[in-house]
């Protein structure tokens, strides 16, 4: 086997050992918030900080890694920069366990400026902290380079975007996936350069003693945020464009409507990171509108384009069921849910109401627990399984996918009640006002334990398969 | 609904006999209220280690300092002063403890670790935190989730809209995953033409709420003026109202605080809310435990939020942006008379 397929395999080794964890913090969270488990409540802000940074750092890598090999299909990328981000991110995680775990560094996964020097950790943990997110930023800054490096060398960046389509043309052949790729990592090393600019900016006030703007830092950090979440998503869609027309017997080709729709969503993802700042009132009003306009933008080609080019896809189908084919479908189900979710909480007048509270993680959830997250799940099945061609039961890959569905909407809907009664996002425990937050925290441990019961019989059929691939 | 408590009710009783098997109430509400800054022979947190406190600390300023420790700053109480010194300034906030719970509290301080039998006669007061009336706190419980009547109208909107389309997305998916199973050559040009249809609705429907939406937005403007203006500081953990700005923590303490905050009903407000150390969040809950107005507390920024009040009562405010190992806690009220 080459060094490309061996880091794929690693890859997906990687994730199905940090997943597990970091799903069972969110457990023990939940378990926190139902006033379960006090004697850990001290741990509370710690572990969100190494979930949530955790996760958002997984499922970029998981979706990355899939795009990667999907690329390879069409052109070459280098092998040994493919290593060398197994290895950054590895010691970034590392980096990461440390100041959390040692130094109960606990400032949130988007370490918002200036609480990582004002909280009651050691300063040696925020430093480590910052150390680590640049390792990774750093690390996976090279990574999206040389893919994007490799698309180049065989496309030219304008063909990779699909501008030919845009100006009439249908010659040469560029797959969807190219595209959808090309715009994401053209997003990626746009909101990683402004994730270097936050670090630069804090390292000037750690060593220097420059003070921060706090409404810059904010503007940069969301950007940074925003997009790399969104982008982390579309990665996942440039995957199933290629892979699930093989299961429904059709092909699914780029045309010009196509490189319409995602050019316009480069354009418009980088204006929706304003609607993070809507409670920020000294934002000056025009980015306030603008905000809203652009999350509103951004939801529409998505929906026509995508969701709705997936639906005729599979529309009487000859189509060839498996665990692959059914994540892929549910995860497109659950991109658009959660995109309803976020549309509603990006209307300004509604997020007066809904900012920071658990509508926030209800939405997001929605777009990476049951989207971005079986997409890439889907996908590694697929990797495995089309190399070590095991036999397949579909009637218990039913019962698996039925545990993700019913396990991660049950968990999800407590979010949205939570969220749509006031319950505050980010509390360890709730005070007399919202108590009932604990109630729905109950319910939502026991549905996100069945997720995770589900997810373990997933890892054990994709994990027979992995073994077998290794040989 | 009642089947859901039903369920509810066991499920919480299984989880407190897990989680509190052999602890009497002051632990519990140690371990709700004071673990994240305190420990007990573990060490230093925020705050200090209450190892050994009651012998420290003679009994009735323990007692009140643990109800309005807020108040004894205030009134520069010379071991407070000595402590909040040591422990860089950041003040305990006020969490609204009734005396009852002061009591039980210092009975586990005294002895954490004799069994719940041994202190079970505290154990006849209500087993909740929430009855507090204390000034600093919130004047009623809501272990009751809001109603349809009480649920605040953008969020009931807000809430069965995204039910209603979660329920077409699913329904549609299911029925195209249906399909699958009688399988045609479908005619693309129709799809093609139907997404345009479903193009030109979708815009028009976006830019439809657009229009509606985009005037209901809570941003001060500069044609009217308020009718009383009211200085909110943040900083780590608690807020303080006044009359004057707030620019440093040194003016922090020389700036008359307004203590109990009164706002004639139906007036103007504006709050100028700040902050002195991390983002705070200033979000202002009404009686029903509803959401009500909310804006960012950031540091070496101002942000105007214009309120008018239309009910009287004590409405809570509370933190809504993290800000550190107390969050949560972090909180005050206002009275509108
Ligand atoms: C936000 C963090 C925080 C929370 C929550 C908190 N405290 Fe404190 N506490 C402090 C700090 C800080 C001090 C030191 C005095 C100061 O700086 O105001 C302190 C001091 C004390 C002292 C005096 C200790 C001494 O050595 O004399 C007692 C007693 C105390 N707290 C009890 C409690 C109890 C009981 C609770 C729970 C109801 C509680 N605290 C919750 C932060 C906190
Ligand atoms: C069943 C699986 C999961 C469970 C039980 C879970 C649980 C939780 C909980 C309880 C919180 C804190 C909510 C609060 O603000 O009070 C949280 C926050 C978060 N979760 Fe998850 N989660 C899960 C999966 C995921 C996934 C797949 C992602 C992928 C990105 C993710 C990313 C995050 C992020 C970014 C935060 C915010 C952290 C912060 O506020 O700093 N979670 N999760
Ligand atoms: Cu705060
Ligand atoms: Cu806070």
């Amino acid at each position: 086997m080459d060094l490309a397929k061996k880091n794929t395999l690693a890859w997906i080794a990687i994730t199905l050992i940090l997943f597990p964890i970091l799903l069972l913090l969110g457990i023990l969270m939940r378990t926190v918030q139902a006033n379960g488990l006090s004697a850990a409540q001290e741990w509370f802000y710690p572990f969100m900080t190494l979930h949530g940074v955790g996760m958002v750092g997984v499922w970029y890598v998981g979706a990355m890694a899939c795009a990667e090999r999907i690329i390879a299909k069409y052109t070459k990328p280098s092998a040994a920069i493919s290593t060398f981000a197994i290895v950054g991110t590895t010691i970034g995680v590392v980096l990461l366990l440390v100041c959390v775990l040692i130094g109960k560094f606990a400032a949130g996964w988007y370490f918002l400026y200036p609480l990582p020097f004002k909280g009651n950790w050691p300063v040696w943990a925020a430093t480590t902290f910052l150390l680590s997110i640049t390792v990774l930023g750093a690390t996976w800054l090279i990574w999206s380079l040389d893919l994007l490096r490799a698309i180049a060398q065989k496309y030219s960046i304008s063909k990779a975007l699909g501008w030919h389509y845009i100006g009439g043309a249908t010659e040469p052949d560029v797959p969807p996936a190219i595209i959808i790729s090309t715009v994401s990592l053209l997003a990626c090393v746009a909101c990683l350069l402004a994730g270097v600019t936050v670090l630069v900016l804090f390292d000037a006030e750690l060593i220097a003693g420059v003070r921060n703007d706090a409404l810059l830092v904010k503007n940069l950090t969301f950007f940074f945020g925003h997009v790399l979440v969104n982008l982390s998503l579309y990665l996942g869609v440039a995957v199933i464009y290629d892979v699930l027309p093989q299961y429904c017997d059709r092909p699914w080709k780029a045309n010009k409507i196509v490189a319409i729709s995602w050019n316009s969503v480069l354009a418009i993802v980088f204006m929706a990171y304003f609607h993070h700042l809507y409670m920020d009132f000294v934002q000056p009003t025009t980015f306030q509108y603008l905000g809203q306009i652009a999350s509103y933008m951004s939801s529409l080609p998505a929906a026509v384009v995508t969701i709705f080019g997936a639906l005729a896809l599979v529309f009487h189908a000859k189509m060839r069921w498996t665990l692959t084919s059914a994540l892929f479908y549910l995860a497109l189900m659950g991109w658009a849910i959660g995109g309803v979710g976020a549309v509603i909480d990006s209307t300004i007048a509604v997020n007066s109401k809904f900012h920071n509270t658990l509508w926030v993680p209800a939405h997001f959830h929605t777009y990476m627990l049951e989207g971005l997250v079986l997409m890439v799940l889907g996908y590694y099945y697929h990797f495995v399984q089309e190399n070590a061609k095991l036999p397949e039961s579909w009637g218990f890959h039913k019962v698996i996918l039925s545990m993700i569905v019913v396990g991660g909407y049950g968990f999800l809907m407590m979010f949205y009640i939570s969220g749509a009664n006031s319950v505050p996002r980010r509390f360890a425990t709730y005070p007399a006002e919202v108590a009932h937050g604990a109630s729905y925290s109950g319910f939502a441990a026991v549905f996100a334990t069945v997720f995770f019961m589900g997810l373990l019989l997933y890892a054990i059929e994709t994990g027979k398969r992995w073994l077998n691939v290794r040989g | 609904m009642r089947k859901m408590m039903l369920i509810w009710t066991v499920f919480s009783q299984l989880v407190s006999i897990a989680a509190f098997a052999d602890v009497s109430d002051g632990q519990k509400l140690f371990q709700q209220r004071c673990i994240s800054c305190h420990t007990v022979g573990k060490g230093k947190g925020v705050g200090p280690d209450l190892q050994g406190v009651t012998q420290r600390r003679e009994q009735a300023w323990l007692h009140r300092w643990i109800r309005e420790p807020d108040k004894m700053l205030a009134e520069n109480d010379p071991t407070a002063t000595a402590l909040l010194k040591e422990y860089n300034q950041v003040p305990m906030p006020n969490m609204a403890i009734t005396p009852e719970q002061a009591d039980q509290i210092l009975a586990y301080l005294a002895n954490p670790t004799a069994e719940a039998a041994a202190s079970g006669d505290a154990n006849t007061a209500a087993g909740t935190t929430s009855e507090a009336t204390s000034p600093g706190g919130s004047s009623q419980a809501h272990d009751q989730a809001p109603t349809f009547a009480t649920r605040g109208r953008t969020q009931n909107i807000a809430f069965f809209s995204f039910l209603f389309i979660a329920l077409v997305i699913v329904l549609v998916f299911f029925w195209v995953g249906s399909t699958t199973s009688n399988p045609q050559t479908i005619d693309m040009k129709a799809a093609y033409k139907l997404r345009k249809v479903f193009f030109i609705s979708g815009s028009f429907v976006a830019m439809g709420i657009l229009a509606i939406t985009m005037s209901k937005t809570p941003y001060a403007d500069a044609l009217t003026t308020p009718d009383n203006v009211i200085y909110a500081t943040a900083m780590q953990f608690s807020f303080t109202f006044s009359n004057e700005p707030v620019s440093s923590a040194q003016e922090l303490s020389t700036v008359s605080p307004i203590s109990s905050l009164e706002i004639p009903r139906d007036t103007l407000v504006e709050f100028r809310v700040t902050s002195l150390d991390a983002t705070h969040g200033f979000a202002i809950y009404n009686q029903q435990g509803v959401v009500f107005a909310q804006t960012q507390a950031m540091p070496g920024y101002t942000n105007r939020l214009r309120v008018r009040f239309s009910e009287p009562g004590v409405y809570p405010v509370l933190c809504l942006e993290y800000c550190g190992a107390a969050h949560h806690m972090m909180r005050t009220s206002l009275v509108v008379k």
